[in-house]
Order: structure tokens, then sequence, then C-alpha cells
């Protein structure tokens, strides 16, 4: 035991000396961090240019006036600057071609009636070449409208099928436009498993990272064994195991610190909450766990530290991006399960979970699937021909 | 006294090679012996096998009575390994070197502090033991990587070509160290493809080459080997014919052969012979501008062996 203390420290002091694993442990995911966080932050900010709608509208037609109200009141609705130009057809064609209007909405004649008597009516939506964000705003607004204008369409062709009088027609499609909806959905945040911009962004970088972190110390033995220190380290009278078993402990304690750290600054930076911290502590040990046993397995099939750095890039990233540490991921179809036994998915569920409240007994999943993605690649490992330094 | 190394028939294949093919060769205490050979020959594959990095296909290794493998701990405990690569951690201080591998083998409390200061004094590295070791010179960084070896006071030092790529004067540190360290009892294992190296320190030498051991015994008697004649070469001017009828009566002397301004002389012992050859030639008149003395060496010992250079 001492012999294997002996050996973690030293090569603890080492690591801490040679700056390259601080930077990649700390400088780098912090600095990628702050990076990310001001470019989504500017996104999130985005400022809304103000937009002209040139709608021609028939005189008399009370639903083609509801059209051109409902653009109107998006004037001053949130961000929106909205100003409506109510002209003819010929002129609102004229607007969008000179840029004068974004877009033009141009109500045909007889669209309330056509809508009242459930016939089929189209609404011209002339984009034009300069229309923004603004203008698909405005037009799915419009879109809306128009469907529950059409919702009134087919009460009509409906009651008619039912043989429902034609002087109750008009009361139905009332109903049906401005009843307002049967059905209403709200947005509401997950109990679980669902992490906010800012924690999203600490967490996978922090994940990411960890796989690079956890790699100073298990393919060190390569570094060993090119230097010559290997030799010296099997002539000693202390059994090999141990000597595998310290570099595996250096990679544990470099990624449990290295993703503590990160975090933590991140929480603080990034007004991340992550929830319980032991539930976190946690999931961080179990991650570190499952990363550092991929590293066993690039131990064995690299024939020097250069390819082991090259093997733990490409894994890193592989893991890192099919997690989600720089954006959610989601797929469909019959392997969509393999990206959930990603260890830095489990652990972005993970603390998704705990920052939704959830506590250790919550992490179950999680924390399975880390665990059980170690023991696969410890396993596969052994079943890897080793180059000469695990043997 | 029982000897500290014995090495009985190793052999080492790899794939189709057989690198190391029935080695044997023994070490006493207080013995220094030579592994002569070159590049390739098989040197450093037995060493791997005597230090238990590497198992042996076939033969044993035991190091002061235990059976020495790569799995055995004790056997290791009796051994310093100085490899051929610089095996040190660079980030580390001479002195953070020296006591993580003292540890290691188990030396601790006032005892490897002691032992450190101790190997710091003897390889010249007391005022930089606080200096990264990656800061020292290369002769400072091998100087380092010898005295690691030595830490623990090992009953067998192993030495794999420990000046390989040193500087002239670190190398006759090194070589002045290791002749120290024979006188102190240790038993040496020394690799080299250096001859004058084998020749200065080596009590006895074991010439390998294609896995193999040649031959073995101390200078002498490899030198007997090839017959162990010397030469003793005349350049001049005057009657050398006249001069060599005389000289081939001089007992010890077994041939002459003459140019036009030289004569040759095949002999027993050129140094005992030198001074009455001189004088029976200058008596015929002749007039000497050259004298040259040479005597086998282990390179012509070597050469006799295995028809090539050390260096080939």
């Amino acid at each position: 035991m001492r012999q294997l203390l002996a050996l973690t420290a030293a090569d603890l002091l080492q690591r801490v000396r040679d700056k390259t694993v601080v930077i990649f442990a700390l400088v780098v995911p912090m600095a990628l961090m702050t990076v990310f966080n001001l470019v989504f932050s500017a996104t999130d900010g985005l400022d809304l240019a103000p937009v002209t709608v040139a709608i021609s509208a028939p005189a008399g037609d009370d639903m083609a006036q509801v059209l051109t109200s409902v653009v109107s009141d998006l004037d001053g609705t949130g961000e929106l600057d909205v100003t409506v130009h109510e002209v003819d057809e010929a002129a609102g064609r004229k607007q969008v071609e000179d840029g004068d209007a974004a877009i033009a909405l141009l109500v045909p004649t007889g669209f309330g009636q056509a809508a009242q008597q459930g016939e089929a009516v189209t609404v011209e939506a002339v984009r034009g070449d300069e229309a923004g964000i603004e203008a698909d705003i405005v037009l799915s607004v419009v879109d809306g409208v128009l469907g529950q204008f059409a919702s009134g369409a087919v009460t009509v062709r409906a009651a008619l099928a039912e043989g429902v009088a034609p002087t109750e027609l008009a009361a139905l499609v009332e109903q049906a436009t401005s009843g307002g909806p049967a059905y209403d959905l709200r947005q509401g945040r997950a109990a679980d498993e669902q992490l906010d911009s800012g924690a999203a962004l600490v967490a996978g970088q922090a994940g990411l990272f960890l796989l690079f972190t956890v790699s100073f110390g298990v393919t060190g033995l390569l570094v060993d064994r090119e230097s010559g220190t290997l030799s010296r380290l099997r002539s000693m009278p202390i059994p090999a195991w141990l000597i595998i078993a310290s570099k595996a402990l250096v990679s544990f304690v470099l990624g449990v610190v290295a993703t503590g750290v990160l975090l933590t600054l991140g929480s603080y930076l990034f007004d991340a909450d992550f929830g319980s911290l032991p539930a976190v502590a946690v999931l961080v040990v179990c991650a570190t766990a499952a990363g550092t046993s991929v590293m066993f397995l690039i131990v064995r099939v690299a024939r020097s530290s250069e390819q082991a750095g090259i093997a733990t890039s490409i894994v890193a990233l592989v893991l890192g991006i099919g997690g989600g540490a720089f954006f959610p991921v989601s797929s469909t179809g019959p392997f969509t399960w393999v990206l959930d036994l990603n260890p830095v998915a489990a652990l972005l569920r993970g603390l998704g979970t705990t920052s939704g409240g959830g506590g250790i007994a919550d992490i179950g999943v999680p924390v399975a699937i880390m665990l059980g993605f170690g023991a696969v690649m410890l396993a596969v490992s052994r079943l890897v021909p080793d180059h000469g330094v695990l043997s | 006294m029982a000897d500290v190394l014995v090495v009985d028939s190793l052999v080492r294949r790899f794939g189709d090679l057989t690198a190391v093919d029935g080695v044997s060769f023994r070490i006493a205490p207080g013995e220094t012996y030579g592994l002569l050979g070159p590049n390739g020959a098989g040197k450093t594959t037995t060493i791997s096998m005597v230090a238990g990095l590497m198992a042996a296909d076939a033969g044993t290794v035991t190091v002061a009575g235990e059976a020495m493998t790569p799995r055995t701990t004790e056997p290791k405990r009796h051994v310093g390994l100085v490899p051929q690569e610089l095996a040190i951690y660079p980030d580390l201080s001479g002195r953070e070197n020296l006591a993580l591998f003292g540890r290691l083998q188990g030396l601790r409390g006032s005892e490897l502090k002691v032992r450190v200061e101790e190997v710091l004094e003897l390889i010249g590295l007391a005022d930089r033991a606080k200096d990264r070791s990656k800061e020292y010179s290369g002769g400072m960084k091998r100087r380092l990587n010898i005295g690691i070896g030595l830490l623990h006071q090992p009953t067998l030092l192993i030495l794999d070509e420990p000046t390989v790529g040193v500087d002239p004067q670190s190398r006759h540190a090194i070589l002045e160290s290791v002749e120290a360290l024979s006188g102190e009892g240790m038993a040496v294992l020394y690799t080299t493809h250096y001859m004058e190296e084998a020749e200065r320190l080596c009590d006895r030498i074991g010439i390998i080459d294609s896995g193999r051991l040649q031959a073995e015994g101390t200078r002498d008697e490899l030198i007997r080997l090839i017959g162990g004649v010397d030469t003793i070469r005349l350049g001049g001017t005057g009657d050398l014919a006249g001069a060599a009828e005389e000289l081939r009566l001089i007992p010890g002397v077994e041939r002459v052969d003459t140019e036009r301004r030289a004569a040759t002389l095949t002999v027993k012992d050129a140094p005992a012979l030198v001074a009455q050859v001189v004088g029976t030639a200058t008596s015929y008149g002749v007039t000497l501008f050259d004298v040259e003395i040479s005597r086998p060496d282990l390179e012509s010992v070597f050469l006799h062996l295995t028809g090539k250079g050390l260096r080939d």
C-alpha cells in the first residue's frame, strides 16, 4: 500500500508540474465554456428588427378584418415592432417588390363567405427578399389564424353533411373559430433529465474533457515504457498490478478533481445549479471510473503514447458529441438506445436529474450505465491482444 | 561463497528469431562480469530476463539463491538495474527520483533519507539535488540513472550499456564509479559493445553474438584462445634482411617477415622481448625510425570467434 501511494503521489506531482494536464483538464474546458456561453447568450438576446406588412383585405369582409387586426395587434407583443399597411392587391405586391414591406398578405374577395360555407379559399403571402425572422413570425401567426378559420370550414361541411339548417351555420362557425382550442398545450419543465442551457454547457464540457483528463494516468504507462522507467519499475520488488493500479488511481484522482473543479467553477460563473452535492459526487465518481476504463482499452490497442493520444482524442470526441457535450443529441431508429449507453450522456442525464431536485436514489439508471460501461470496457480490454504494457 | 547470479541455459525466442540461445554464466560476489557483443547480439534480452522483466522460454535465472521470473518480487530486492535508457522522471528532482525508487525498493524513514543523501554525494549531484532532472546535463542524468540502481545497495548491479551516448568526461566518471563498486563487494553484470570498457572493468567477459555465448573467461584466457601472439614491427634502413636471420634466433621469436624498409616479428611476449630485438637490429647496422608493438585484444578475439568486428 505504501508503494502504491508513493508511486501515485509521485505521478500526480509530475502531472501537476507538467502543465499539460492543467491546460487540458481545466484551462481549455473553461475557455470553451466561456466562448460557448458568450455565443449562446448572444442568441438568447436576439434583437428583432421592425417589420412592415402590407395587407390587402376586401372591404366589408369581417373575417378578413379579423386577420388584419391580429397582425396589427402583434405590434408591441414581446420584441416585435409591426407596421401594417392596408392596401389593395397590386399595391401590396409593389411594396414587397420595392422593399417597402417585408411581406404582403393578399386576402381574396369572398374570403369570409367562403370560410363560413366551408369552401376552399387561399390567402396569398408574398415574401420579400429582405424578409427575416420577423416576417417568419408574422407568417406563423397568420398561419395559426387561418388554421382556426379552417376548423370553422370543417365544422360547416360536417354540419351540412348532418343536415343542420343553414340558419344555424353561422353560430357554429363562430363557436369553432372563436371558442378556443379544446386542448391546451402549456410549456412546462420536466422533473428530471433536463439541464438548462447554462448547466448543459458546463456539464457537457466537463464530461468531454473528463475523457482527456483521465488519459494522463493510464496512458502514462506507454510514456514510461518509451522512457525506460517502466522497465525500471518492473525490476523493483513490487507486483506488476501495483504499477497498473497506480496509473489507474492517477487517472481517477485527476478525473474526479478536474470534473469537480469544472462543475464548481461552472456553477459560479455560468449560473448553473446541479443540485444535491452527494448525488453529483456519485455521478462524477462513476463517470471518472467509466472514463478510466476506456483508457485501459486504448493502452492495449496503442503501440505508442502518440497513438494513444490520437485514440483518446477520437474516443473523447465521439463519446462527447454523441453524449451531447456540445448540443443535445436526439435520434430515432433501432439503435437509439446505443447513445443512451454513452457515459457522457449518462453523466448529463444524471446531472439533469440532480438539477431538477433529484437525489442519489433518483440517479440509479445513469449510475448503472456508467458502471456497466466501465465493466464492459475492462472486460473488452482483457480480450484485446496486449503490446506489452499491461502484461 | 555462493554465486550471486546463476544463468543456466537461457533461451528466448521472438517468433522465428531466437534472440537468446542457451546462454549460461555465473557471477561471484564482488566480481564484474562483462557481456561483450555488438548491437543485436542478445545482451539486452539476456539482461531483461536476468532482471525479471521478461520471461524465458527455457532455462533459469537464480539471483542470490532465488529463482527470478517476471512474477517474483523477492529476488528483485537483490538487484539494481540501470537500463540503457535514461529511466528517470524528468519532472521530479534528483532527490525526488531517488526517494521514489528507494521507497519502491522498500527503504523508508531515516534509512531512506541517509541513502538518498549518500548516493547524491556519490554521483556528484548533491548541489543540484533540488533541481528537476530535466534540467540536468546528459552526463548528470546518466549519473542519476546509475545512482537509482545503487540506492538500495543491491547484491547484483546490472548495467546495460551505461555509457552509450555519453561524453568522454562523463564516461570516465561512470567507469570509475563501476570500478569502485566492484571494490566494495558488489557483483556487477555489465553489457557493452566497447571492447576497452570490457577490458578495463571486467574480471571475466562473456563474448555474445547471435544470441549465443561464444566464449567466456578473463581477458588473458580469451586472448589465449586465438594463440596469444604479439607482433613487433621495426621500421628502418640498413641490413634488415641480415638482421632478420639473427632475430629469428632469439628465444620467443616465432617468425620474422621482412619488407624493403620494415620487419615484422611474431613473438610470444612483445614487452619482454622488445629491448633485445631493438638491440640485435641496431647491432647489425640497422637505423631504426619506428618500433611498434601490437598485442591481441578482445576485438581480435571477437573477430576470431565470429568472423566479424564488434561494431559491424
